[in-house]
């Protein structure tokens, strides 16, 4: 009775909000990339909303079903396919033994989340399901108890509250939203030169072809220092715009390192994270200047998002 | 009466939406480092159920926060809403603390110097952790290195790295890998212009002023002297990391017949 990997991907993991309260050991946190989608995976199958999902890179792995099972699939949209016939995103979708689940191509978006409603039968490490460094391998197994809460009535009927779908609405449309990202300016902000603030804030600029799990290098005008680039390690977070010697800039994501030692030129916001993990590197993004109270707002009217509407 | 800690020039900063940096002078030393520990420990005696993470290194303590929790929280209300006040409070907190403490030491030990009125009234200075290391040149991969660019015979880069005890002063880069100092400056010396593919695990290395031990293996670019038998890190939830920062280590050298019988890793 497992879930089956039949065809490995390049770096697909079980992720779930991520291990904190380790990093003064030097234990990174991990956690999904985008925890938007991630969350709204939960969310549509019923599961508690940070409940450990399958986070899923292009090329991606294949599936198969052992038992009866209820899924979702958020965020990047690879073109989900079960038993070859394309499935829909940001739906309960009901799967039987021996389906098989294939990703066909990456149409939108760079990462895909399955949810399995019910619960995974393994154990945590220090309160957290997510992987780090080593991603999910062939004939991989994995256990997962349905959960009773049907999500269907009797006639085969999907019961959806109303306010689901303006959260699934919602969601979407800002995790894929084109706007600028938002961050607040960090210890090294003021050692920039002028001329590099002023560049930082006005180009454009691209996702990396190194992008992966601990950090998305981008791609735009090259930044400069008033001083050496050398500074005594302190910790760094996820979102940390850190300049390398280069003078190009990497954004530190899930699985970046606890401490550093590059310029720290700021850090991204939480609501805006998500919307940089899907950047595809065709997409060109900008950056603006926040505060930390508009932070703060913007976070609480996602959470409240994840509440139950009707 | 001025104390030293109403002296030190602590800065608050946030860190992005979820984060404040509490900071001193941007130095590698003792007396900073055990400040940041002692402000550490002074926040942990709040239990703050918003509080996720406080990661110390070199200069700075870094309080992670969750945004609800902390919302949720009366004290947030006490403080406006705002981390930055929060922060202060904690500051302020710690300060009138750690000036008890220093006004019990002075009257106590009026005789004694600054220095050590510094040491009592920090708590974060245990005892030495003794680490054995097989210095052989088997496992001391780069120990001819050190020996041709520094001049130096294995004999005395042993006896140097072995004399001194060394302070934590933060962990990084690998689960349980413990950045160490300062090394003597004659045994001082660049990490590899390249990294190693691969580091084996108990590895002990030097870059610059720094020494530190491989906990696992890992691609590396440091100079390495020599190995431990011991695990320093374990997954088991209840071994972890044997150190933290403010740790006060001492290296003591061991045959490889000795090696071989302690080795941990096999």
């Amino acid at each position: 009775m497992a879930i089956q990997i039949i065809k490995k991907g390049i770096a697909d993991t079980i992720q779930d909000k991520g291990r904190y309260g380790y990093q003064h050991l030097g234990i990174q946190a991990n956690g999904y990339l985008d925890y938007q989608s991630a969350r709204l995976a939960n969310y549509i199958v019923n599961n508690p909303i940070n409940a450990p999902v399958f986070e899923i890179h292009f090329p991606a792995s294949s599936f198969s079903f052992t038992q009866a099972h209820t899924i979702c699939i958020s965020g990047a949209n690879f073109v989900p396919l079960l038993n070859e016939k394309s499935i829909a995103l940001n739906t309960p979708i009901e799967v039987k033994q021996n389906d098989v689940l294939q990703f066909l191509k990456p149409l939108q978006g760079r990462v895909a989340y399955v949810a399995i409603q019910g619960k995974i039968k393994e154990e945590a490490w220090l309160n957290s399901h997510s992987y780090f460094a080593k991603s999910i391998q062939k004939d991989a197994q994995f256990e997962w108890e349905a959960s009773e809460q049907p999500l269907f009535n009797s006639s085969n009927q999907l019961q959806v509250y109303e306010g689901k779908t303006t959260t699934i609405q919602e969601i979407q449309s800002h995790v894929f939203s084109t706007a600028p990202l938002q961050f607040i300016t960090g210890p090294a902000w003021n050692d920039l030169t002028e001329r590099s603030q002023k560049a930082f804030l006005s180009t454009e600029y691209h996702i990396g072809r190194q992008a992966n799990r601990m950090g998305y290098p981008l791609k735009g005008a090259l930044l400069q220092l008033n001083k050496p680039n050398q500074y005594l390690s302190a910790a760094v977070t996820r979102g940390t715009l850190q300049l390398l010697p280069n003078g190009e800039l990497m954004v530190l994501m899930a699985d970046h390192q606890t401490i550093g030692g590059y310029a720290n030129l700021g850090q991204i916001i939480l609501v805006d994270l998500p919307r940089l993990a899907q950047v595809s590197n065709q997409t060109s993004i900008h950056f603006r200047e926040t505060t930390i109270d508009t932070a703060h707002k913007l976070y609480q009217q996602i959470e409240k998002k994840f509440i139950h509407r009707s | 009466m001025k104390t030293n800690f109403e002296n030190t020039n602590w800065k608050l900063q946030i860190l992005g939406d979820h984060a404040l940096v509490f900071s001193l002078e941007e130095k590698m030393s003792e007396a900073i480092i055990e400040k940041i520990m002692a402000l550490k420990k002074s926040i942990e005696t709040f239990h703050f159920d918003f509080i996720k993470e406080l990661i110390p290194s070199y200069h700075t303590l870094t309080l992670v926060y969750d945004i609800d929790l902390f919302y949720q929280n009366e004290i947030a209300s006490k403080h406006n809403h705002s981390l930055t006040h929060f922060g202060n409070a904690l500051l302020t907190a710690f300060k009138s603390a750690a000036a008890d403490i220093e006004l019990v030491n002075s009257i106590k030990k009026i005789k004694t110097n600054n220095n050590l009125i510094e040491k009592n009234s920090s708590t974060a200075i245990e005892k030495i952790i003794r680490i054995p290391v097989c210095y052989d040149e088997l496992l001391g991969i780069d120990l001819e290195n050190i020996v041709s660019k520094n001049k130096i015979s294995i004999e005395e880069i042993i006896k140097i790295h072995t004399e001194e005890t060394y302070l934590v002063y933060c962990l990084g880069f690998l689960p349980g890998f413990a950045y160490m100092g300062k090394i003597n400056e004659l045994i001082q010396i660049a990490r590899h212009a390249s990294p190693r593919k691969e580091v084996q695990a108990g590895s002990v290395g030097i870059a610059g002023m720094q020494t530190g031990i491989y906990p696992m293996n890992s691609p590396g670019g440091w100079q390495i002297i020599g190995r431990t038998p011991i695990k320093i890190f374990d997954k088991d939830p209840s071994i972890l990391g044997k150190l933290e920062a403010g740790n006060r280590i001492q290296f003591y050298s061991i045959s490889f017949s000795e090696f071989e019988k302690l080795n941990e890793y096999k």
